[in-house]
């Protein structure tokens, strides 16, 4: 395995596989910074440059591009509280209110911290982890995926503050939006009305897009102030702050990558809800739940870090059976195919020098990411002082370019105008967008889970399979913490005041 | 029909040649002229990163030289699983230069399953010269005990099948269950190949069907074993796997035949009914000599993107063959359909 390892790096160190990671990086951050865009367009764009190149200066490529997708797609959430892709969505929860308290520069040099140490940690388990595999994935089913789902409801909690009605009322409001297209279970239409776009559902990202960034830029222009007014907010942190931030939580970045890697090997849950439920996880272990949603750097450097890890589980099944966890994974695969590599068992044993390189490149990629990502922060953080009526065209302007560019499909423009109303009503009158969004990710995935444990266990399923039963009782653990806590520590002000 | 064997291929293709070099060379220089200059939008049902996208990526600067056109412009319609872009060009005005690319298997199976989505007649389109169809295969995990369509029959419980929802091998697993006479739990609500083939491997569902390639690596390291292909042909890349068509019961070999030929339809190139006849023959024509172009073989070779090609007029001949055999699927799909909701 040393060898191997070994081996692994050296493949890399050549002038062109190091120059293809620095390429990919650079490009993936421009294509994650872009909304609408994430990793899997910025991996399918260069595919078809990467025949007849060297498989690891290849991977290189492809992986670094991917890599850096994920704290392109932070920037904007932070920054303009426009996610990039779906998976920057739980960055918009408190990194867009510490840029409106003038902590930009700090949260995003936290964020970008937390996906290097994220990514780190991914790495060096997936590389501890390569003998257990196979067993792991074969372990995990539908049932595991409906608990991990369940996990991300809880948070809905966090984000209901001052009408829990209210806070359930919005996510309702996503469930119901989420079924809108084909069941996936039977093959039905539902609420679809009899239109051909509507069949194919409303994409997440561009429902995203409407209820955070454009709802946003309609409040900015009504106001006619900038997002932070600097006679009024002065912009105060340090990247420095950010840095010390993530590594102070390092128990909170080690749990967050875990997950990560956790929620990489199961097939098809995504990075979206790895965000969610990252963010779930850091509100309800926390002593001061109450601070997330309004700034909290927990709820920055949680998402980041599960998100970097995240990519380092996503090879797995990948890598193990040939199978892709995802989109993305399914370009990589293509690529592989190209290059020569059979995925497979074998990957695990003939061709560990590449599944080693890979987990180098992926460290290499998280470094120069952040890197990149430090040095060019502080006039990134510039950018939201920009005057509305400057700012305002060019976000619209990319919000929908971005949802067309989702699907290449020019009603997904409308729908975005459409969530961008919807999520101003639902602001001013304090219904939560997050609430909305967490409804519209996991609604589809219950359902899709619970059908299918149903069908395949019967109505006991949780007595057959004792994870997903673990992983229940893990859920309702998270999900009371945060009440017994603030219970206690009501008691203790009674108990003070007496 | 769709797939003549090689031996009368032959003999057609011997009879057609003397006919066509028989054509007035004016007419052949129109058929070939149609094209020249004009702008041809091809639209392929699917996203930007799918296989789809790939495969017309590839084939686009070939049939822009042959067909003499100034710009073949690829313009991504997914949507509906193919069922928007085919209901785009089915609404065609007369004279457009729009094409449809994909898969058009499901359009056909959409038609015949009776889906809300589908508003055309399928055997309606003018076929224009298939780019590559791949042999799909019925594989069981490796922990299973089912080694052959004998011992599905044997099954005392029904035969369970993880399967995305409707799609091809969906419908095509409804017609291989009532073809060979096993009893079938389809599982709905799986999200993709990926998440199906690890439900069989994990022994969570006792098969699924998929194109060749994507079983191939796994069927290599023993994660799953092939049970039967669904072609109508065999091939010296199976040898030793069954054909569909040569174990279904004399009785049920039209139903059969009918569902591989659908499937071998797969990804093509597809215009609107009303086509003007010099339109169909000349990007016809187009389409064949693509699919001899030398350079383009060396390229589908470099990136594994294999072609296997079939011309627009045997295409087309098969289809009106289905629309006269296919009946009979038609009420199979629709109870497999009602069966899940």
């Amino acid at each position: 395995m040393i060898d191997a390892i070994t081996a692994g790096l050296f493949a890399l160190l050549t002038p062109q596989a190091l120059l293809f990671l620095l390429i990919g990086v650079v490009y993936g951050l421009v294509i994650g910074i872009l909304p609408g865009l994430g990793g899997v367009v910025a991996m399918a764009l260069l595919l078809p440059f990467t025949y007849g190149f060297d498989p690891v200066a290849t991977l290189a490529l492809l992986l670094g591009a991917h890599i850096a997708t994920i704290w392109g797609d932070s920037v904007t959430s932070i920054l303009f509280s426009v996610p990039g892709s779906a998976k920057g969505l739980a960055l918009c929860f408190d990194g867009y209110p510490m840029t409106k308290q003038g902590q930009a520069k700090r949260a995003l040099s936290a964020s970008a911290t937390g996906a290097l140490m994220g990514g780190i940690i991914g790495a060096i388990f997936l590389a501890l982890c390569i003998p257990l595999i196979r067993p792991v994935i074969l372990a995990l089913g539908p049932s595991e995926y409906l608990m991990m789902a369940l996990w991300g409801l809880t948070v809905i909690a966090t984000f209901s503050d001052g009408s829990l009605m209210k806070g359930l009322t919005a996510s309702v409001l996503g469930v119901l939006t989420a079924f809108i297209g084909m069941d996936v279970v039977t093959a039905t239409p539902r609420f679809t009305f009899g239109s051909e776009f509507l069949m194919d559902g409303i994409s997440f990202p561009v429902a995203m897009i409407g209820l955070f960034a454009v709802s946003e830029m309609m409040k900015m222009s009504i106001r006619g102030t900038p997002i932070i007014d600097r006679s009024l907010v002065r912009e105060d942190s340090t990247v420095w702050q950010g840095i010390r931030d993530a590594f102070s939580h390092w128990w909170l970045v080690i749990r967050s990558s875990l997950l990560g890697l956790w929620i990489g090997v199961l097939p098809g849950v995504g990075a979206s809800v790895a965000g969610l439920a990252a963010y779930a996880q850091a509100a309800q272990t926390s002593k001061t739940p109450e601070r997330f949603g309004k700034g909290a750097v927990e709820g920055v450097i949680a998402p980041d870090a599960t998100m970097g890890a995240n990519e380092g589980g996503g090879l797995m099944p990948t890598l193990a059976f040939g199978i892709p966890g995802g989109e993305s994974m399914a370009i990589l695969l293509v690529a592989f195919i190209g290059l020569g590599i059979v995925p497979g068992p074998e990957m695990l044993t003939k061709n560990l020098d590449i599944v080693f390189s890979m987990v180098w490149i992926i460290v290499l990629a998280n470094i120069v990411v952040t890197v990149i990502g430090l040095g060019i922060t502080p006039w990134l953080a510039r950018l939201p002082s920009l005057q509305a009526n400057l700012m305002v065209p060019i976000v619209l302007s990319v919000c929908f370019v971005g949802a067309y560019a989702t699907r290449g499909r020019i009603e997904d423009v409308l729908v975005a105008a459409v969530f961008g109303v919807v999520g101003y009503v639902m602001d001013k009158y304090r219904y939560s967008r997050a609430n909305f969004v967490i409804g519209m990710v996991l609604a589809v995935m219950i359902e899709r889970n619970l059908h299918i444990s149903l069908n395949l266990y019967g109505k006991d399923f949780l007595l057959d399979r004792p994870i997903a039963l673990a992983m229940l009782l893990f859920v309702l653990f998270t999900a009371v913490l945060p009440f017994w806590r603030a219970r206690r520590k009501k008691r203790g002000v009674r108990g003070g005041a007496a | 029909m769709t797939h003549y064997p090689q031996r009368r291929k032959l003999l057609f293709a011997g009879a057609m040649a003397p006919a066509a070099m028989a054509l007035p060379p004016l007419a052949r220089a129109q058929a070939n002229d149609y094209y020249k200059g004009k702008l041809v939008i091809i639209n392929i049902a699917g996203s930007p990163a799918g296989g789809h996208t790939r495969y017309a990526r590839m084939l686009a600067p070939y049939l822009e030289k042959h067909l003499g056109a100034r710009e073949v412009r690829l313009v991504n319609m997914p949507g509906g699983g193919g069922l928007k872009a085919a209901n785009y060009i089915w609404r065609l005005k007369p004279g457009a230069s729009e094409i449809y690319f994909g898969n058009v298997s499901t359009l056909l199976l959409a038609n015949l399953a009776g889906s809300p989505g589908a508003t055309f007649d399928p055997t309606k389109f003018m076929f224009l010269g298939r780019a590559t169809s791949e042999p799909r295969v019925l594989t069981v995990g490796a922990k299973s005990s089912i080694r052959s369509v004998k011992d599905m029959q044997a099954m005392k419980r029904p035969f369970i099948f993880p399967s995305q929802g409707t799609d091809e091998d969906f419908y095509t697993m409804a017609v291989l269950a009532d073809a060979l006479g096993f009893k079938l739990k389809a599982v709905t609500g799986y999200e993709g190949n990926a998440d199906t083939s690890l439900a069989v491997i994990k022994g969570d569902g006792d098969g699924h069907i998929t194109g060749w390639s994507e079983s191939l690596g796994a069927i290599r390291s023993g994660d799953k074993f092939p049970v039967m292909m669904v072609t109508s042909q065999a091939s010296p890349d199976y040898p030793n796997i069954p054909i569909v068509t040569n174990i279904a019961p004399p009785a049920k070999r039209g139903v059969v035949q009918a569902m591989a030929t659908i499937l071998e339809t797969h990804r093509s190139y597809i215009g609107p009914p009303n086509m003007e006849p010099a339109a169909v023959a000349a990007f016809r024509a187009a389409v064949n000599a693509t699919m001899k172009d030398p350079a383009l073989h060396a390229e589908s070779t470099k990136g594994e993107r294999l072609l296997s090609p079939m011309e627009g007029t045997v295409q087309q001949k098969a289809m009106a063959e289905m629309a006269r055999t296919s009946a009979a699927l038609s009420p199979i799909l629709k109870a497999a359909v009602k069966d899940i909701q």
